[in-house]
């Protein structure tokens, strides 16, 4: 077997011994010259049955046909190294997803003296990353699904319910007014809960799908949450904004639910009196950080009681969902802050095509 | 007392209308002398009638208050126009002030508020 390049016992040992990385060299022609146990781990081979074989065994036989093996020589050749990722195949023909660095060995005569090649197997972390991007995947669409129903929702309530109490409404008053005496006020007073009705399906509607949103723009549209919700609840609140121009649809219906449930659980949890919202464009994204003077929490835990944990995730997961982040930062007694950053983009579903 | 002022209703939903129509014939100088479903009826009837004042609906088929008004107003400009609107929307209240309605009420402000309105425009800017 070659010495490696160090000449060094302790040095062999250290590569023969490493598990996690496959670690073998290949002579100018591409024919395996050493091996070491992470090699035998990951591809399968005994040093004895593959020492002399071509390297080309480790390639599946698309690549091999599209001669892929002597292309990524040329290039290590050519440019000092080569590294790929790609599908491998093991001795026992299962495939595993591979990270391969091929080094061109040089000696002090300018010679070509083999190849050192690093191949990891990456199949769990790739595993683990396509399952991370089916997620987001599946949660953007069930985002989207469930916005688009409120929307309709919101619709068929303004235009129907609505309209139609607001008719039964006019029809009581019309009544109220032709009859004398105690009919006429309960008559008055069946209006007036026909009103205090409209009110709160109006409230259902703003809260489903707010209307500012759709005809006014984010910025409008926080305001007048912010406008309504600091009243109820008795906050103070600021509202400032950089933003150079209108977000997308998308990205502004995510910031403007994830501030809902932020205000929520200002709301619920803190004990704050004022509440502090800001939008800037950072990072070619915008940056929407809501901070309160309230109680604060253990970050660690915050929230983890009476639900307040699904909102957490579920504000992390939309805004992840729109390829951006979420995060909450608080201590006991230092209020908290949530920050969550949106990339600008022109439409979100050109980057969800990218493998 | 003068000749009643003479309304037009326009709104594409019928219990809308047929409470409008009452609540405002119930008043001895009010009447209402034409009612349509949608904008392209509003204008046409408009312009047969010369209503002095014509209450529309803001959202409607074949083009909504905004449209029904310019063709009100291009036909029968002493017409004054009360948008009766589902919404307490700024933008389009501020659309509809650009294109010549005089009023914008919300729907389920008392009767009282909308018959008010009606008087007062009808009786016109003298």
């Amino acid at each position: 077997m070659d010495r490696p390049p160090a000449g060094d016992e302790r040095f062999r040992l250290l590569v023969q011994g490493v598990l996690d990385y496959a670690i073998f060299m290949l002579d100018p022609a591409g024919h395996i010259s050493s091996w070491n146990a992470g090699a035998k781990r990951i591809k399968g081979w005994s040093a004895d049955e593959i020492i002399g074989q071509h390297f080309s065994v480790f390639y599946p036989p698309e690549d091999v046909a599209a001669g892929k093996p002597a292309w990524e020589l040329e290039v290590a050749v050519a440019e000092g190294r080569l590294e790929d990722e790609g599908w491998r195949v093991r001795k026992d023909g299962t495939r595993f997803w591979a990270n391969v660095v091929i080094t061109a060995l040089w000696d002090d005569n300018g010679e070509l003296r083999g190849f050192a090649k690093v191949t990891r197997d990456m199949t769990e972390r790739r595993n683990a990353e396509q399952a991370l991007l089916e997620r987001r995947r599946l949660v953007g669409h069930l985002v989207d699904a469930q916005e688009r129903e409120r929307r309709r929702i919101a619709w068929d309530v303004h235009d129907e319910s609505i309209q139609s109490m607001v008719a039964v409404g006019m029809r009581l008053q019309l009544l109220a007014g032709r009859l004398r005496g105690d009919q006429g006020e309960v008559l008055g007073g069946l209006n007036d809960s026909v009103q205090t009705a409209v009110r709160r399906l109006r409230a259902l509607v703003s809260r489903l799908r707010p209307p500012a949103l759709d005809q006014q723009g984010l910025v409008e549209a926080l305001t007048a949450y912010l406008d309504d919700v600091s009243e109820q609840w008795g906050l103070e609140y600021s509202l400032r904004h950089e933003l150079p121009e209108e977000p997308s649809e998308e990205a502004a219906i995510t910031l403007y639910r994830i501030c809902q449930e932020a205000l929520s659980n200002v709301h619920r949890h803190a004990g704050a009196t004022r509440v502090d919202v800001r939008l800037s464009t950072v990072s070619k994204g915008m940056l929407m950080r809501i901070s309160d003077d309230g109680v604060g929490t253990d970050t660690a835990t915050g929230g983890a009681e009476d639900g307040g944990h699904f909102g957490l995730i579920e504000m992390r997961e939309r805004a992840e969902a729109a390829h951006g982040w979420w995060s909450m930062t608080s201590e006991p007694g230092a209020g908290t802050t949530v920050e969550v950053w949106l990339p600008i983009l022109p439409d979100l579903r050109d980057i969800e095509e990218e493998p | 007392m003068n000749s009643a002022v003479r309304v037009l209703i326009a709104d594409d939903d019928l219990m809308i209308r047929q409470v409008l129509r009452e609540v405002l014939d119930e008043e001895p100088d009010i009447t209402v002398v034409a009612v349509a479903e949608d904008a392209e009826e509003a204008i046409r009837l408009a312009e047969r009638d010369r209503p002095q004042v014509a209450v529309l609906d803001v959202r409607m088929p074949g083009g909504g208050g905004a449209h029904a008004a310019r063709g009100i107003l291009a036909r029968s400009p002493e017409t004054a126009i009360l948008a009766f609107s589902a919404y307490a929307d700024r933008a389009a209240m501020a659309g509809l002030r650009a294109v010549g309605v005089s009023e914008y009420l919300v729907k389920g402000v008392p009767n009282t508020v909308l018959v008010e309105a009606v008087r007062r425009l009808g009786r016109g800017p003298g």
